[in-house]
């Protein structure tokens, strides 16, 4: 699309997927109408606003396209066909994506018509690499597979803290694997980015906490692989999960992008904790993301060892003083200029140190940001169940976690990186969901991040009773998403072909 | 939906038509085909262009395929007149346009043209296509072809069509294509001039992976053609075999193809033939030879139906039957009805604003027993004939009952 103001129209309603139900006779429609055409001039002003954004739908008819239109190319073959909401009251056209058709495969268009899906925010379309990205969710999976349909409930908040903490949080990796020497790492269709990321990890954050999007004030997305320069992914998370008070086509949100390579969203976990804390913010959550589509170059190329352990993810926290499932108990930051991992303005892949990532740059900095949390808390490695710290690679966690003291009960259940490879900015973040996943009430979890350049952030977390409680909403855990049956194994062609995207 | 339809009382006369042959045209430039299709109408007629008072052009694409604005212009200078001239999408539009000038008594004689260039953008057409078509669907990924395919499950699902059915059902939809291209073989102008078999149109279904295949689908075209339209007091000084429109009529439905009523239909060519019938004045069987917009093979076997001649969720029966020892018409409750003789959309070719000309022109020249090879041999005089044209996905529907008195 060369037209901006087109895209800003389509993918406002596309994204979300608004329409509007007619409070006279009921019927619904697909995009924003100001009056119901069976009932005329007598229903304007009777529209109300409905999304079909958590809803799940029923494919009901669908053929197999193996020759797109032009922009749908990259996408190869696929599914598609007419999905109904509200038992048909509503029809929209839509495609099956994270489904490869195999150039060979005999497809039965029956084995997918009637099944429930769910729709996803991703890409369009494919458009030249200035121009914006189009995205819709008119793409869908099946809710019997790997993204299963959860509603996204309200709760009214009953309980307020002293402290702040964490209200819940969301994990999203994609259903794509790939599988070399001893790790396997998540690869993202290919119609998914880190701003698809972002939305998909908001949006399961919202539904296990059940915090009411509309209160959220402020969204952080930390990334380093944002497809932009310049433009926010936050705005797009603030549009499509609708934060802070809706105002016509606008959000009450302030959303903001934050970038310090695998640390740009831990980093922020204080900021948020601070802002829902100082009395007259009036924000009362706000959400911090980290996501990336990690970024490799090829294997044979300068800076293509990093293509052994990159993956794809994202993971979002919303912070609060209410009904929290972990309370901050304190943090400690630290940061040097060290340049052992950095991406040039324009360059598509990083470049790092090679050695020089290890001691004087990863372990200086956790160790650092560990120690001094501890003393500053007064703790020792016994009284901390979970270690939490960023996983560039299966070694590096382990050995600093060795060397403050950490023994393998405290540190392997956040350790993720075999499953899912280096989610750069949500990879510490999606260790300590894991921590979160299986931790019992009242127990300590540490976590340090790491981001090149270098810093780190560390994190004393003490979880509450409510975390019972909110466990029971999240179906896609990480250990769901490391384990599904519904994991689809990629080669080395194909992986880098769906990471280089559409 | 219903209205009160009045019968016509003074009708257009088509007095002359004009076509170029339909298919790839890369040396000639859009003017050229227009050039070719108006003369020959106006030779056909016997016409002075000076007697010309209008010009209703149509074309989907120009301004896209080859960046024309303003084609009036063109036209303007190939036939030297500076009369009033309009420009729409489909041929069926223009015509309806020139229709209800000369009923209103405001030209005496217009000319209605139609053209399109489209293997000039032949990389791009298709994406141009779904765009127009519907916007929505092509965003979540909906191609030109997927909406026929989408109406044919729906179809076989909403009459619950299975095993040796759907096989015969599957079988009928390649018997229209292998008809089509049958009676291509015997039109000039025509495309594809070739037999195809039945073996072809499968073969490339099951390359698709796809319940339709290649042969099921209309190509893509480049083509114009032309009319000369009077009123009967004109027309009689010009002709003495006058081919009357007795009936003219369209009607508008949703863009968006998935938010429909009904899938297994298209609303527009029931409302448009029902409310010619009315104007015409004639009975549905009255009508022996019918042209329909067969862009898919489903769309012919589901025009049948909308149009009347057949029972919804029944044509394929009455094809499969009609087509097992092919005499050259479809028997459709005990009655003939000649299809698609100039080979239809699939084989004489798909040049969007010019193609209901081309389904026009073919009517014409059998009412008047002027199709040569083609010509249909109807049991008594063949009286009347009807076209129908589609715009969109069925988003709009155009009905002509053409008749000889």
């Amino acid at each position: 699309m060369s037209s901006e103001p087109i895209e800003r129209r389509v993918s406002y309603l596309g994204d979300r997927l608004r329409g509007r139900r007619c409070q006279i006779c009921g019927k619904e429609y697909f995009e924003i109408r100001d009056y119901c055409g069976n009932c005329g001039r007598k229903s304007f002003g009777k529209m109300d606003d409905i999304d079909l954004f958590y809803d799940k739908g029923k494919l009901e008819i669908c053929t197999f396209i193996n020759e797109p239109t032009n922009k749908f190319t990259k996408l190869g073959n696929y599914i598609y066909g007419i999905i109904s909401f509200h038992n048909g009251k509503i029809r929209v056209p839509g495609r099956l994506t994270d489904h490869i058709v195999k150039d060979d495969e005999e497809i039965d268009l029956s084995a997918f018509e009637g099944r429930n899906v769910v729709p996803r925010f991703r890409r369009r379309y494919s458009v030249g690499r200035s121009d914006v990205i189009p995205t819709i969710s008119l793409a869908f999976t099946l809710a019997d597979e790997y993204y299963p349909h959860q509603q996204y409930a309200i709760m009214k908040p009953n309980k307020e803290y002293d402290a702040p903490g964490i209200v819940g949080y969301g994990v999203y990796t994609s259903k794509f694997r790939i599988r070399e020497r001893n790790i396997e790492r998540s690869v993202p269709f290919i119609d998914e980015d880190a701003i698809t990321a972002s939305v998909e990890a908001g949006k399961l954050a919202l539904i296990h906490s059940g915090v009411n999007s509309s209160l959220v004030g402020k969204v952080y997305v930390g990334s380093e692989s944002n497809p932009y320069a310049v433009k926010p992914i936050a705005s797009k998370v603030a549009q499509v999960l609708k934060l802070g008070e809706e105002e016509g086509d606008m959000q009450g949100v302030d959303a903001i992008d934050t970038e310090f390579a695998c640390k740009a969203a831990t980093s922020m976990f204080k900021d948020a904790a601070s802002l829902v804390s100082y009395p007259k913010s009036n924000i009362q959550y706000a959400m911090v993301i980290g996501a990336d589509n990690s970024q490799a170059a090829p294997r044979d190329c300068p800076g293509g060892e990093l293509d052994l352990f990159v993956g794809y993810g994202g993971c979002a926290y919303i912070f609060g003083k209410h009904d929290i499932i972990a309370e901050i108990e304190g943090w400690y930051s630290c940061t040097s200029d060290t340049p052992d991992f950095w991406r040039r303005d324009g360059e598509p892949y990083p470049m790092h140190g090679g050695r020089f990532t290890g001691d004087p740059a990863y372990f200086k900095h956790v160790r650092k940001a560990a120690k001094k949390l501890m003393d500053r808390l007064n703790l020792k490695v016994e009284d901390i169940n979970y270690f939490v710290s960023h996983q560039p690679n299966v070694r590096f966690p382990v050995r600093v976690a060795k060397e403050l003291g950490f023994k393998e009960e405290q540190y392997s259940p956040s350790l993720q990186v075999a499953k899912f490879g280096n989610t750069y900015s949500g990879s510490s973040p999606l260790g300590l969901a894991a921590a979160l996943d299986i931790a019992k009430p009242d127990e300590r979890i540490l976590i340090v991040s790491y981001g090149s350049g270098a810093g780190s952030d560390a994190y004393s977390l003490i979880t509450t009773n409510q975390i019972l409680d909110k466990r029971e909403r999240q179906k896609l855990t990480v250990k769901y998403q490391a384990g599904n049956p519904f994991l689809e194994y990629v080669d080395y062609t194909t992986y880098r072909r769906l990471k280089l995207g559409m | 939906m219903t209205r009160k339809v009045k019968t016509m009382q003074s009708h257009p006369v088509i007095v002359g038509v004009g076509r170029t042959k339909f298919g790839e045209h890369y040396e000639k430039e859009p003017e050229r085909l227009i050039e070719e299709s108006w003369l020959k109408a106006s030779e056909e007629a016997n016409i002075e262009r000076k007697n010309l008072e209008a010009a209703y052009l149509s074309d989907y694409f120009l301004p896209i395929t080859n960046k024309l604005g303003l084609e009036e212009g063109f036209l303007s200078e190939l036939t030297e007149l500076h009369v009033p001239m309009e420009v729409t999408r489909s041929f069926s539009s223009a015509l309806l346009n020139a229709c209800n000038a000369i009923q209103a008594g405001r030209y005496n004689m217009v000319l209605v043209g139609g053209l399109e260039k489209m293997t000039d953008r032949w990389d791009k057409i298709r994406d141009d296509l779904m765009l127009l078509e519907d916007p929505w669907s092509y965003y979540a990924g909906c191609t030109p072809e997927a909406n026929h395919e989408l109406m044919l499950r729906a179809y076989i699902k909403r009459y619950g069509i299975t095993n040796e059915d759907l096989e015969k059902l599957n079988l009928a939809l390649a018997q229209i294509s292998v008809k089509n291209h049958l009676h291509a073989t015997k039109n000039e102008y025509a495309q594809y001039q070739r037999k195809i078999t039945i073996e072809h149109v499968l073969k490339a279904r099951k390359n698709a992976r796809k319940p339709l295949g290649l042969y099921d689908f209309a190509p893509i075209s480049d083509g114009a053609t032309a009319l000369i339209l009077a009123n009967e007091e004109f027309a009689k000084k010009l002709t003495d075999k006058p081919v009357y429109i007795l009936g003219a009529s369209s009607a508008t439905d949703y863009l968006t193809f998935p938010a429909r009523e009904d899938m297994t239909r298209f609303l527009v060519s029931e409302i448009a033939m029902k409310n010619a019938l009315k104007m015409a004045g004639i009975k549905l069987w009255d009508i022996k030879i019918a042209e329909v917009y067969d862009q898919s093979t489903v769309m012919e076997m589901i025009s049948l139906e909308d149009l009347g001649f057949c029972e919804h969720g029944k044509a394929w029966t009455c094809i499969h039957e009609s087509c097992k020892d092919y005499k050259g018409y479809y028997e459709m409750n005990g009655k003939k009805l000649f299809v698609n003789t100039n080979g239809g959309l699939k084989a004489d070719g798909n040049p969007l604003g010019a193609t209901g000309g081309a389904e026009v022109f073919e009517v014409f020249k059998q009412l008047r027993g002027e199709a040569g090879e083609r010509q249909v041999k109807s049991d008594g005089k063949l009286q009347y004939g009807c076209v129908l044209e589609l715009e969109g996905f069925g988003t709009k529907g155009y009905v002509y009952i053409l008749g000889r008195n």
